[in-house]
C-alpha cells in the first residue's frame, strides 16, 4: 500500500492543476513522459464517477491487479501481467473524476515499466557494441605464434580438394570453389579475423530497433488505451 | 478433468489439452485460404532446398542466408495477423518487445560468449592440441545427405540435452524460465535464461568436415522446420510432415500447463526422435506456462535459475536427512 500511496499523494495535485510541474520534484515532469502514460477523457453526460468505475472496472479484474477506489478516484497496481491482459504495459496508476461546468472528466495516469525498458533498451545494445569493441581492442592483434597457426590453417583449407558427389553433379550443382579475390568486404573480413574482432554491427542494430519500438509503443499504447476507455464509458 | 491415455501416460489431467491429429481444428475460410496454409510449408522447404542447392557461390554464402531469414520471419509474422492459431496468443507489443531482447542477446552477447566457450571453439581448440583432423570422409557424401546429417547429429544431441532439462533438477532451473512463456510466437524461441540459451547451442558438429554449401543446406532446412515449433499460425500440416517434422501443435503440448504433456516432443526438428524414444505425442494444447499461466518479468527471468536454486539449496541442506535429494529427479514446481 506504501507504494500507491505515494502514487496517490504525487499524482493529486498534478490533476487538479495546482502543480503542474509533476510528481516528486519540478524537473519530473520533464521525463516522466517517457515511462509515464497520462490522458482525459470527457464522461457521457450524466454518467456519475461510480458509474464510469463500474465501466472500466474489468480492465482490473484480471490476473495480478489490486485496485482500490474510493469516491472519484480508482487505484491500481498490477503484477506479472498477463500477456493478453489489455493493460499489460501499466504496473500502477490513478484515475479520476473531475467535475466541471461542462460535465465530468476522467483523468488518468499510468506507469508502464516496460515504456522504461524499452526506451533504455538501445542503450543496452550500444553499451554491448562498446563492449564488444572494447574486448576486441584489449585482446589486441594476434601473436606470432597464432598468426602462424592461422596460415597453416589456412594452407590446409586450401590444400583440401573438394569435388561434389556424382549425383550431385548429374543434378547439376555448382561445384565448390574458392572466393574470389575482388572481395573487397572478405579481405576485411579476413582482416578482422587475423585481428580476433568481433563485430558489434548486430548491437547498433538492434539498438536502432528498440528505439523505433519504444517510438511505435508510446503513441500506440497511449491510443489503445484511450480508445478501451473510450469504447468502455460509451458501451 | 479425466485426461486422455496416451500409452502408459495420461495427457491433460491438469490442464486441457487436444489429443490426435483428428481433432485437432482445420484453416477455416474459402479455397485460396484453404490452399496457402496447407502447402505453404512444404512450399517453402522445398524453395529453400532447390534454392541452397542451385544458387551460384556468388549467393550461396551467409549472408544471403542471414537475409533470407529475416524476411521469412517478417512474413510469418504477417502470417500471424491473417491466420493466428489462437486469438489469446495473439502478439501484443510488450510481448514483441521482451521476445525481440532475447533475439537480440543471441545476435550480441550470447554470440560473443559462444565464441569463446562454445562448443564449436573447444572441439576446434581440442582438435588442434591433439593434432586430429576432422572427421573429412562427410565432405563425399552427396550434399543433402550431408545436410540431413548436420541436422541430425545436432538435433540428436539437443534431443537428449532437452530431455536431461526435464529430468534433472539443476539442468532444469535454466530451462524452467522457458516454460513461463504463456503464448506461442515466431520469437519465442529465443525466450529463455542465458545460461539454458548457452547450453541448449552444444553441438558436436564442429568434429565433422563439411561443404560450406551443405552447411548453408542444414541452415535453411532447420529454418523451414524448426521455425513453426514457435509460430500462432493454423495450418493443415500435410500428414507426412508431421509425422517427420516437429510442429506448433507437439510444441504447444510440451509448453501446457498440463505436467505431463510437457513431458514430451523434446525434438527441435525432426519429432521422429521422439517417436523412436516413445516420448512424442501428437496433439496440441492453447493453455501454456507454469503456475497456472503465471507470465515471468524479463528480470524473474534472469534471476530465476539462481534464486530458486539457491531457495532449494537452502531447504535441502536445512535438512539433514534430504541432502542427498539434491541433484536427484526433484522439480521445485510442479509442471516440470
Amino acid at each position: 500500500m506504501s507504494e500507491r500511496s505515494q502514487v496517490l499523494d504525487a499524482t493529486g495535485p498534478a490533476m487538479s492543476g495546482q502543480d503542474q510541474s509533476g510528481d516528486g520534484g519540478p524537473n519530473m515532469r520533464m521525463i516522466d513522459w517517457i515511462w509515464t502514460v497520462r490522458g482525459s477523457l470527457a464522461l457521457p453526460a450524466g454518467q456519475t464517477a461510480d458509474e464510469a468505475f463500474d465501466r472500466l472496472e474489468p480492465f482490473f479484474q484480471t490476473h495480478g491487479t489490486r485496485f482500490d477506489r474510493a469516491d472519484d478516484t480508482l487505484t491500481f497496481t498490477k503484477k506479472d501481467q498477463l500477456a493478453q491482459d489489455r493493460m499489460s504495459i501499466y504496473d500502477h496508476g490513478i484515475l479520476q473524476v473531475e467535475r466541471g461546468e461542462a460535465g465530468g472528466v476522467l483523468r488518468y495516469r499510468m506507469v508502464s515499466r516496460a515504456l522504461l525498458f524499452c526506451f533504455l533498451a538501445p542503450l543496452l545494445f550500444v553499451a554491448f557494441g562498446q563492449m564488444i569493441v572494447g574486448i576486441g581492442v584489449l585482446e589486441g592483434p594476434p601473436t606470432a605464434a597464432e598468426k602462424k597457426l592461422q596460415e597453416e590453417k589456412k594452407k590446409a583449407e586450401e590444400k583440401k580438394v573438394r569435388t561434389l558427389h556424382p549425383i550431385d553433379q548429374f543434378l547439376g550443382a555448382p561445384a565448390p570453389e574458392k572466393p574470389k579475390k575482388d572481395e573487397k568486404s572478405k579481405a576485411k573480413k579476413d582482416e578482422d579475423k587475423k585481428n580476433n574482432k568481433q563485430s558489434p554491427t548486430a548491437a547498433y542494430v538492434f539498438a536502432v530497433l528498440f528505439a523505433i519500438l519504444y517510438g511505435v509503443g508510446r503513441v500506440l499504447e497511449d491510443r489503445l488505451i484511450k480508445i478501451r476507455f473510450r469504447r468502455n464509458l460509451m458501451g | 478433468m479425466n485426461g486422455v491415455r496416451v500409452g502408459n501416460r495420461v495427457i491433460g489431467a491438469q490442464s486441457p489439452v487436444t489429443i490426435g491429429w483428428e481433432n485437432i481444428p482445420r484453416v477455416e475460410g474459402g479455397p485460396v485460404k484453404q490452399f496457402v496454409f496447407t502447402y505453404f510449408q512444404p512450399a517453402v522447404l522445398f524453395a529453400m532446398i532447390a534454392f541452397w542447392y542451385y544458387a551460384p557461390n556468388s549467393i550461396a554464402k551467409a549472408s544471403t542466408a542471414i537475409g533470407i531469414g529475416i524476411a521469412f520471419r517478417v512474413l510469418l509474422l504477417a502470417l500471424e495477423w491473417v491466420n493466428p492459431r489462437f486469438e489469446s496468443w495473439q502478439l501484443t507489443w510488450k510481448e514483441c518487445v521482451t521476445d525481440l531482447f532475447y533475439v537480440g542477446l543471441g545476435y550480441t552477447i550470447l554470440n560473443m560468449v559462444d565464441n569463446y566457450i562454445g562448443s564449436d571453439v573447444i572441439i576446434e581448440s581440442a582438435i588442434t592440441t591433439f593434432d586430429w583432423g576432422k572427421l573429412a570422409w562427410f565432405t563425399g557424401l552427396p550434399l543433402l545427405v550431408q545436410a540431413f546429417l548436420i541436422l541430425f547429429i545436432f538435433d540428436f544431441g539437443q534431443y537428449w540435452m532437452h530431455r536431461g532439462m526435464h529430468n534433472w533438477y539443476p539442468l532444469w532451473l535454466t530451462h524452467s524460465v522457458h516454460h513461463y512463456i504463456t503464448q506461442l510466437n515466431i520469437n519465442k524461441g529465443a525466450v529463455g535464461n542465458p545460461v539454458e540459451l548457452f547450453l541448449i547451442g552444444i553441438g558436436i558438429g564442429g568434429f565433422f568436415d563439411f561443404l560450406p554449401r551443405a552447411a548453408l543446406l542444414a541452415g535453411a532446412i532447420g529454418m523451414s522446420i524448426g521455425v513453426y515449433q514457435h509460430i500462432n499460425v493454423r495450418f493443415n500440416t500435410p500428414r507426412w510432415w508431421r509425422y517427420l517434422f516437429n510442429t506448433t501443435e507437439h510444441h504447444s503440448l510440451h509448453h501446457s500447463q498440463d505436467f505431463e504433456a510437457t513431458r514430451s516432443n523434446y525434438a527441435s526438428n525432426f519429432i521422429f526422435i521422439d517417436r523412436m524414444f516413445g516420448t512424442c505425442v501428437d496433439g496440441e494444447a492453447e493453455l501454456l506456462g507454469m503456475e497456472g499461466g503465471r507470465r515471468m518479468s524479463i528480470r524473474e527471468q534472469m534471476t530465476y535459475p539462481f534464486t530458486e536454486g539457491w531457495k532449494t539449496m537452502k531447504e535441502r541442506f536445512g535438512k539433514a536427512d534430504g541432502a542427498g535429494e539434491l541433484f536427484g529427479e526433484t522439480q521445485p514446481v510442479r509442471a516440470e
